[in-house]
């Protein structure tokens, strides 16, 4: 393998990458045209519309059969539970290594750069959830992460150097970050966990310069704000709808498009009727203000773990004779959902996994609920699908080649089952879940890769999984979708077609984005397992 | 359609250990939960021996309130894998370091969460969560060991050093199955095979699944599942062999749950064998 010894020397990327303003950094303009250099990955979803989607395509349908590992990265200590998509810009790939930790990798060699990592608590309160961190942002020069301790901290992205380290939220009672930020404007968006820890959601926005925070949105209501009439008698303990992963950015509308988690208790609803706003729904917020726009929720009154924390999918497409600004979501719940997102009105939706507690979608887009779904006492009640639901977190994509939708679906129920769920004040001494789940057996359940018209969530075709995965999918120009096993298998599809073309054994199941990135006039996959980073390319 | 690493030519059969073929009676197949216990691994962190019911009880209570969302009420899977009776696998020893520490896959640390004995008392309830507690020995053990010497149980199965390892080990099978459970399976093996090979939000896939395949070009395999992922499938005949297919080029690939390579020893052995080869299997505890 060639060896571009500068790379390696932080001060001489710049010579290397002649054509790249590494002084200025990834500027608010190059991603918000990131669609105009697929040579780089610059943010979590590969664009602020979170497709998922390359236009590269130099690995195609006809050479994918050749696709080699070009390098691999492991970190010097054991790690587990990779879920980050890299950032990769001006021959830097920057990562995240569980459960903090960021370090720059070149992009050629997967040789080490730097490496950063804050000093956690001796125990990290990380309850119904695993402390884990799905990557970095990047602006200007600057990389953000937010840590397991819910602190969100700026790194100099040429030395890892800390500019500015703020205390975002209280660990000690539940609050822990696991999704990425987004890096819009002048300013850092981030959310927090902590919904089986009963703790309050909220969305964030913080200076990028200063780490200032700038507003902040509470996902549910307190008593006398909008929304509080939903959470029954007072809204006083409402907790839940956190915001553990990645957003949407629509730059024309101002929007800022992101999901939110399920109502605590999970499964033992005695003490939240109504709807429970705005818990397993889209936000979309004004970018400067944080003010809510509008809203659209997925699962009112949600008691089955649903949470609604995929990044949503933006894209442009023609109903009924008109172009429309769309939004895709392939929802826990079962449904697939297509919205507008200029006014958050509901456009289309139907399942696309085997759902039993709905009748279906009335035409507001509110489920028209099944009787005898909810979680029961005793044995419990079996509801399709599971606790994971059709998918859970792991992002879709979206090929405007195709215009198709791609998602890895979970086909699996459980017995869901009611239990003494009640929120406590003080720090949080466990789940509060409210009872749990007994699943089926293995060989009752199975997973899919499935491609759904974009516009009406119709089934086009899919490609069946031994299990149930959770691994996000990536498109590109290429005609190819790229997804994994929970086995660990790693493969490429025909996008039109769904017919594997290629698989490679990774010994362990993908957790990450799947992205692709260019470097010396060759494209690049890159895809994580176990404690492995791995970069495929062409020979 | 080419994948990679896939050898050219349809069928692929490859012996990836090959085993003493010594008879083809199979016995006992199934009864042993997953292949590292037969690896011998740990087998010195036998967990307390004698939890108290209230152990178990406490423990209940915890793994309820901490443990459940994602390894389900039952410890029967959810996000996380299946854990029935995984501290007899692995011992105890390591089951607590992972609740202490975490592990791949999602396994958040406990440490500084739960203490040591509370701790214990999750492993005390884990391990009432199997298929150990089931019937009553009404046999004689002695008489039992002389059926299992003379009905070639031991050209399959190793005790303690003993046998051949086609079969699953049986040294410690009467702590990891109970005496009903034990005949069942003499009686109708297959009928109620273990969860075992989990994945991460699965209840888990029955182990010893049998597989019946036809390759393109007519050879027909039958044996039970060792590994299976989306492309390729493992099975181990019953002479021990491991053979390795693609499933897409295969013509036929059955699941059979139910059915084993292991024979049924209904009518073979009388009554009185079959409980004193129960009373002998439920003897074997690990520590001969």
């Amino acid at each position: 393998m060639k060896i571009f010894p500068c790379a390696l020397i932080l001060s001489g990327l710049l010579a290397c990458n002649p054509a790249t303003s590494v002084a200025q950094g990834v500027s608010y303009d190059r991603i918000l045209h990131s669609q105009s250099e697929p040579q780089s990955w610059l943010t979590y979803g590969g664009s602020y519309s979170s497709q998922q989607y390359s236009s590269l395509k130099q690995i195609n349908r006809e050479n994918i059969s050749n696709l080699k590992v070009a390098w691999i990265y492991q970190p010097s200590k054991a790690v587990s539970n990779l879920e980050a998509s890299p950032i990769v810009a001006d021959g830097v790939m920057y990562i995240t290594e569980p459960p903090s930790t960021v370090t720059a990798l070149d992009v050629r060699t997967g040789l080490r750069l730097w490496s950063w990592s804050p000093i956690l608590p001796e125990h990290v309160v990380s309850i119904g959830l695993y402390a884990t961190s799905r990557g970095v942002a990047i602006l200007g020069d600057t990389v953000f992460i937010g840590t397991a301790d819910s602190h969100l901290v700026a790194l100099d992205a040429k030395t890892g150097a800390v500019r500015w380290n703020v205390h975002v939220a209280d660990n000690a009672m539940g609050y822990a970050m696991t999704g990425p930020p987004l890096a819009i404007k002048d300013e850092v968006i981030i959310g927090s966990a902590g919904s089986e820890a009963a703790v309050r959601g909220f969305l964030d926005a913080y200076d990028a310069k200063t780490g200032k925070r700038l507003w902040r949105f509470w996902t549910t209501p307190r008593p006398g704000e909008p929304g509080a009439e939903t959470w029954g008698v007072g809204a006083s303990e409402s907790a839940g709808a956190t915001t553990w992963n990645n957003g949407s950015y629509d730059p024309e509308l101002n929007l800022v498009y992101w999901g939110t988690g399920n109502p605590a208790p999970d499964f033992n609803d005695d003490e939240r009727p109504g709807d429970n706003l705005y818990t397993c729904s889209v936000i979309a917020l004004d970018a400067d203000t944080g003010q809510l726009k509008w809203y659209f929720q997925f699962s009112p009154h949600e008691d089955h773990d649903w949470d609604s924390d995929e990044p949503a999918v933006l894209f442009n497409s023609t109903i009924d004779g008109k172009p429309r600004k769309l939004l895709g979501f392939a929802n826990r719940n079962g449904f697939y959902y297509v919205l507008d997102r200029v006014t958050g009105k509901f456009i289309a939706g139907q399942p696309f996994v085997k759902e039993t507690w709905a009748k279906g979608l009335d035409a507001n887009g509110r489920p028209i609920p099944e009787p005898n779904q909810e979680p029961t006492l005793g044995a419990g009640t079996l509801v399709y699908p599971s606790i994971t639901g059709g998918v859970d977190w792991t992002s879709p994509s979206y090929s405007p080649q195709t215009g198709l939708f791609y998602v890895s679906v979970h086909e699996t129920g459980a017995y869901f089952i009611k239990g003494q769920g009640k929120i406590e004040p003080g720090p949080p001494k466990g789940i509060v879940g409210g009872g749990g789940i007994r699943a089926l057996a293995g060989e009752q359940s199975y997973g899919a890769i499935r491609a759904l018209e974009a516009t009406t969530g119709k089934l086009r075709w899919q490609f069946k999984l031994l299990a149930p995965a959770w691994v996000p999918v990536l498109t590109t120009a290429g005609g190819l979708v790229f997804s994994g096993s929970d086995e660990g298998n790693f493969f490429a599809l025909d996008a039109s077609s769904g017919k594997p073309l290629w698989q490679f054994y990774m010994g362990h199941a993908a957790r990450s984005n799947p992205i692709s990135y260019e470097v010396d006039g060759k494209q690049y996959i890159f895809e994580t397992a176990g404690n492995a980073y791995i970069a495929f390319t062409l020979p | 359609m080419r994948i990679l690493g896939a050898p050219q030519g349809g069928r692929i059969m490859t012996a990836i250990r090959r085993i003493r073929i010594a008879a083809f009676i199979i016995l006992l197949w199934g009864l042993m939960p997953n292949r590292a216990a037969a690896s011998g691994r740990a087998t010195q962190d036998a967990p307390n021996a004698n939890p108290s019911p209230s152990d178990a009880d406490q423990g209940k209570q915890t793994f309820e309130a901490r443990c459940s969302t994602c390894h389900g009420l039952d410890g029967g899977g959810a996000m996380g894998p299946n854990i029935q009776g995984i501290p007899m696998r692995l011992g105890a020893a390591a089951v607590a370091d992972v609740i202490k520490n975490g592990m791949s896959g999602g396994m958040p640390a406990f440490a500084g969460q739960l203490d040591a004995s509370q701790i214990q008392q999750v492993i005390a309830y884990l391990l009432t969560l199997t298929h150990k507690d089931s019937g009553t020995v009404t046999g004689d053990a002695a008489k039992g060991k002389e059926v299992y010497d003379g009905s070639g149980c031991a050209t399959c199965h190793i005790i303690s050093g003993q046998g051949s390892g086609a079969g699953p080990e049986l040294t410690k099978v009467g702590q990891l199955r109970g005496p009903g459970y034990l005949k069942t399976t003499l009686l109708y093996p297959g009928s109620d095979l273990p969860q075992a090979r989990v994945f991460l939000e699965t209840g888990g896939l029955l182990d010893y699944m049998f597989v019946h395949i036809v390759t393109r070009d007519g050879h027909t395999f039958d044996g039970t599942r060792v590994t299976e992922d989306s492309f390729r499938i493992v099975i181990k005949d019953a002479s021990g062999q491991f053979h390795s297919f693609q499933k897409s080029e295969l013509r036929e690939f059955n699941k059979e749950p139910g059915k084993s390579v292991m024979p049924s020893f209904k009518g073979k052995l009388s009554d009185t064998q079959i409980e004193d080869l129960v009373a002998y299997l439920a003897s074997l505890k690990g520590d001969q």
